[in-house]
C-alpha cells in the first residue's frame, strides 16, 4: 500500500514539476503562473491595467492576421455564391422594391406615432454629434460569450458601459478597453442584463440575453398586458445608457416573453457608440 | 539531398502541432462549433501531443496559447491557461504510468483530463463572476470525447509522416 502511495507520488512528481526534454518550464510553475493571471484579472491597478490592454492589443492584430486567409476564402465563396444566386436575388430584391414602396406610407404613421410616443416619455435622444463609429474588427463568436472587438478604444475616448448601436437600435455595452480596440458585450449574451421599457404599456422589465437564443423580459408585473409586437426600449433607469434607444420588438413563445431584435447581430459590420 | 530533405520535412512535422496550437487559439478556432455538436480541439490537441511527443509541443507554447484563446474568447486572463495546463497534466501523469500505447488507453485516460480541465473552467468562471451556458460545456465535452478517435488518428498520421 505504502509503495503503491510511493509509486503515484513519484509520478505525480515527475509529471507536474520534473521539466521534460527540451521544456523549459515544469507544468507546476505554469500552473500557478496561471492561477496568479486570474488573481491578477480582479485586481485594478495601472500597471496590470497597462500590461493587460498591451496584451490584447497585440493579440487581436495578430488575430486579425491569421483570420486573413479564412476570410479572404470566406469572402471568395460569398462572391462566387453572390454569382450564382445572381437572378433569383434580383426577382427577390424586385418583389422587396414594391412591397418596400407600399410601405412607405406606413411608415410615415409609425415614425409620427414613434415621435409622440418619444416625447410622452420625455426622453433625451442622443444627438448625432456625441457618437462615434467603429469597424468590427474581431468578430469570434466565442460558444460561451455573445461579444465582438471593435477598432477603437480609450484613443477616441472609449468607456466601460457606453453604449452600443447598430444605426439607431441598441445591441450591446462595451466591457473592457484597451488602447486600439473595445470589446462589446451583445445584448443576446448570458452575462447581458439591460433595464428596458415597453411600449405602448410602459412597463419596467430587464432584458436578460440567453447566448443563442432571443432575450427575454423578467421582472415583469404579475398581471401585464404585453402583446405581440410591443416596441422595447432602453429604459435608462440604471443610469448608464439613454433612454428610448430601440431594441426590439416583443414575441410571446411557449409562454416565454422573448424580444425579436432589430438588428441582426450576425450580420454586423459597423457600429456607434454613444460617447 | 535526400538527408536534406528528410531534415525539412522532421523539422516540418516537428513544427506542425506548435503551429496549429497558435493557429486555433489566434484565429479562434479552438472550439469547433457546427450546427448539431461542438468539439475541443484545443483539448484534444494538447492531450495527444503531451501524451505522445512531449518535447514537440512545450509547455510553455500551451500556457501561452491558452492566454490568446482567453484573449480572442474576452474571458478573464488565465482561465483557458490553467485547463489546459490541466489537460496537460494528466496527460504528463499518464504517460509517464502506462507502457503501451494504444487509442483505447489513451481515450479512457482522456475522461479524466477532461472532467478536471471543466471543473477548473467552471470553478474559475465562478468566481470570476462569469456566466456561460453550462449544458453547452457539458455537451462540447461529450463531442470532445467522442470525437477523440479521429484526431487521435490524424495525429498518429503526423506523428508517422514525421519518422518515415
Amino acid at each position: 500500500m505504502d509503495t503503491n502511495r510511493e509509486d503515484i507520488g513519484i509520478a505525480i512528481r515527475s509529471a507536474l514539476i520534473d521539466k521534460g526534454t527540451k521544456q523549459k518550464f515544469s507544468l507546476f510553475v505554469l500552473i500557478i503562473l496561471s492561477i496568479i493571471f486570474i488573481f491578477i484579472e480582479t485586481i485594478e491597478t495601472k500597471p496590470f491595467n497597462f500590461f493587460r490592454i498591451f496584451l490584447k492589443d497585440i493579440i487581436y492584430r495578430g488575430s486579425i492576421a491569421v483570420s486573413i486567409p479564412s476570410k479572404s476564402f470566406g469572402n471568395f465563396t460569398d462572391y462566387v455564391k453572390e454569382h450564382v444566386n445572381l437572378y433569383s436575388n434580383y426577382s427577390q430584391l424586385k418583389k422587396e422594391n414594391e412591397e418596400l414602396k407600399n410601405n412607405i406610407s406606413k411608415t410615415d404613421f409609425l415614425e409620427l406615432e414613434n415621435t409622440q410616443l418619444r416625447k410622452l416619455i420625455e426622453e433625451q435622444i442622443a444627438s448625432s454629434s456625441n457618437l462615434v463609429s467603429a469597424r468590427v474588427m474581431l468578430d469570434k463568436q466565442s460558444p460561451y460569450l455573445n461579444s465582438f472587438v471593435i477598432n477603437i478604444g480609450s484613443n477616441k475616448g472609449i468607456k466601460n458601459g457606453m453604449a452600443a448601436l447598430d444605426g439607431k437600435n441598441f445591441i450591446g455595452r462595451i466591457v473592457d478597453v484597451n488602447f486600439f480596440s473595445s470589446r462589446v458585450l451583445l445584448i443576446s449574451d448570458l452575462n447581458s442584463k439591460i433595464s428596458v421599457l415597453i411600449e405602448p404599456s410602459a412597463y419596467h422589465a430587464i432584458l436578460s440575453g440567453h447566448g443563442r437564443n432571443k432575450p427575454t423580459l423578467e421582472y415583469l408585473p404579475e398581471k401585464h398586458t404585453i402583446q405581440n409586437g410591443d416596441k422595447v426600449y432602453t429604459s435608462g433607469q440604471e443610469g448608464i445608457f439613454s433612454p428610448g434607444i430601440p431594441i426590439g420588438e416583443v414575441i410571446i413563445e411557449n409562454n416565454f416573453i422573448k424580444v425579436l431584435l432589430f438588428s441582426d447581430l450576425s450580420q454586423i459590420t459597423f457600429i456607434n457608440i454613444i460617447l | 539531398m535526400a538527408y536534406i530533405y528528410k531534415q525539412i520535412k522532421y523539422k516540418f512535422f516537428e513544427l506542425l502541432p506548435v503551429l496549429l496550437l497558435f493557429f486555433i487559439s489566434l484565429s479562434g478556432n479552438s472550439i469547433v462549433d457546427l450546427k448539431f455538436f461542438s468539439i475541443n480541439v484545443h483539448y484534444i490537441l494538447v492531450y495527444y501531443w503531451v501524451l505522445r511527443k512531449p518535447q514537440i509541443l512545450g509547455y510553455g507554447y500551451i500556457f501561452l496559447s491558452g492566454i490568446i484563446s482567453d484573449v480572442i474568447f474576452g474571458f478573464p486572463l488565465g482561465i483557458n491557461a490553467l485547463s489546459l495546463l490541466i489537460i496537460a497534466s494528466v496527460a504528463a501523469y499518464i504517460r509517464v504510468v502506462t507502457v503501451r500505447v494504444t487509442l483505447v488507453n489513451d481515450w479512457i485516460s482522456f475522461i479524466p483530463a477532461l472532467l478536471f480541465a471543466n471543473f477548473i473552467y467552471f470553478f474559475s468562471l465562478y468566481f470570476s463572476n462569469y456566466s456561460i451556458d453550462y449544458l453547452y460545456l457539458f455537451k462540447n465535452s461529450i463531442f470532445t470525447f467522442v470525437f477523440y478517435p479521429i484526431l487521435w488518428g490524424i495525429f498518429s498520421m503526423m506523428l508517422n509522416l514525421s519518422k518515415s
